[in-house]
């Protein structure tokens, strides 16, 4: 059972694929986007909001983060035409990945809401700073310090999650590795090339987020993973 | 009337009285220091002083005003000529050390930039921070946070200071560097009410020396009459116990 590796034969799917990754990282920003919109909603109402608020909140995110986002989006794509909703094969994984991204970016935004720096509001307000100072030059950067590097994780995760995508016939870089084998059968080499653009994609999203966030904090942010 | 003149002050947290009855007087230039066990309410008393808690009952008079603690405008004048030092230092961490210093003239005061940054360099350099200017406060030791916390405070040119425990946080070889400092604006006559457990430092630098106990005042004196001479067995008790831990 010799197999003999020939990259010759792939090298021409390259710049297929390197377009299939700029979908994907489209995908991921879109979602993310998404995302972090419903999370917000969620996690007001799950820190802030009063009963009903609150619990609706919970049920989303204990729904969205305990079941497989696959389910998620199985169901929108396959289930939901029954109930003549009908998307097609994109904005079926967009809205799926989107909805699942706002259950954990909600918890992720409640801890942050959750983090109040005491001590230095306590400061704050003996220095005489206004409850509108104390949320722009305290509270507010505290909490962009405690969520940035969670949210810049989750995003990298999200990139990585778009190859679902490939599942349901879209063109992102999964979805054309699977076109390129089906084509030319030559799997290690395409798939060792496409974890390679994967790689490729999470070093520059997390050199470009831990360099936004010494922006936005003045200090280096570390990422994990 | 003294400087500073508070009668019969009590506060609660929630439901439980916390200081009860409180009187004392500091003038002008006077360093007043506050002893007494650990949960006597001399933290507290020092955050009712500067508004972060609302007296229950009683009087604080500043500079011959009667300080009105429910009303906004009165609690601003106050934060203008009072400042404090905590013992955990509280600083902005995502400020730095010169942002920190300016913060309060600068957007609080509303001040004129180039003047503000020259005084907050001054002060830094006072405190002996002069190359730090554009650190983290993450970056520095804990002796090094709380001199830029008294710098902070003195940014707003208070009248009066009030300094809890600003040395206990500390590892023991940088208790002297930030005493420095309070023996200096001491030198200078700033008014001061500082809760301290340094027998020597308090001995040298107070006029007078306030013992509390459970929430209030149990007796007030020179330091050598606190310390040498206590009258009450309370004070006896709590004195022995400070000066076998010296
Ligand atoms: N935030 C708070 N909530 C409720 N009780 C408090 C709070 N802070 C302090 N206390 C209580 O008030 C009393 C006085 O505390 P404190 O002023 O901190 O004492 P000290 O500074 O003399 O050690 C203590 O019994 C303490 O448990
Ligand atoms: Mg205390």
């Amino acid at each position: 059972m010799g197999y003999t590796l020939q990259y010759g034969q792939v090298y021409h799917y390259i710049p297929y694929l390197l377009g299939g990754a700029w979908i994907s990282l489209q995908i991921a920003f879109l979602c993310f986007c998404g995302g972090i919109a419903i999370g917000m909603l969620n996690a007001v109402a799950l820190a802030f909001g009063n009963r009903l608020a609150a619990g609706v909140a919970r049920a989303y995110v204990t729904f969205f983060t305990n079941t497989p986002g696959l389910v998620q989006i199985y169901f929108i794509y396959y289930a939901l035409p029954d109930l003549h909703i009908v998307l097609d094969s994109v904005h079926a994984v967009v809205l799926g990945i989107t909805l699942n991204a706002g259950g954990y970016l909600a918890l992720i935004l409640r801890s942050g809401f959750l983090s109040v720096p005491v001590n230095e509001i306590d400061a704050g307000v003996t220095l005489g700073m206004t409850r509108l100072m104390l949320l722009r030059y305290v509270i507010v950067p505290h909490m962009i310090g405690v969520l940035y590097p969670a949210i810049g994780n989750k995003f990298i995760l999200m990139v990585l999650g778009t190859a679902v995508a490939g599942v349901f016939g879209v063109e992102d870089l999964m979805g054309r590795t699977i076109n390129a084998n089906a084509e030319s059968f030559r799997s290690i080499e395409l798939l060792s090339i496409t974890a390679a653009i994967y790689v490729a994609m999470t070093i520059c999203a997390t050199i470009a987020l831990s360099g936004v966030g010494m922006a936005l904090l003045r200090r280096r942010v570390r990422f994990a993973g | 009337m003294a400087f500073l003149q508070i009668a019969d002050l009590s506060a609660t947290y929630g439901r439980s009285p916390v200081l009860s009855g409180v009187s004392l007087a500091v003038e002008k230039g006077e360093v007043l220091s506050l002893i007494g066990p650990s949960g006597s309410g001399k933290s507290t008393l020092l955050r009712v002083l500067i508004g972060l808690l609302p007296p229950q009952a009683g009087s604080v008079t500043l500079a011959g005003q009667r300080v009105d603690y429910a009303v906004p405008a009165a609690l601003r004048a106050l934060r203008g000529r009072c400042a404090i030092v905590f013992q955990q230092y509280n600083l902005f961490q995502n400020m730095t050390v010169l942002n920190n210093v300016m913060v309060a003239p600068l957007k609080i005061k509303r001040r004129p930039r180039p003047e503000v940054e020259e005084e907050a360099r001054a002060l830094l350099g006072k405190v002996g921070l002069s190359a730090k200017l554009h650190a983290h406060p993450s970056e520095l030791s804990g002796g090094q946070q709380q001199r830029v916390a008294i710098a902070r405070a003195l940014a707003v040119k208070p009248e009066l200071l009030l300094l809890d425990e600003v040395t206990s946080a500390l590892d023991p070889e940088l208790v002297q560097e930030v005493l420095d400092i309070i023996r200096l604006l001491a030198q200078e006559h700033m008014t001061m009410i500082a809760v301290s457990h340094e027998m020597g430092f308090v001995r040298e630098i107070a006029t007078k020396v306030a013992l509390m106990s459970e929430g209030t005042v149990v007796e007030i004196g020179t330091p050598a009459e606190i310390f040498d001479a206590p009258r009450s067995e309370r004070a006896r008790a709590f004195i022995s116990k400070i000066i076998r831990a010296h």
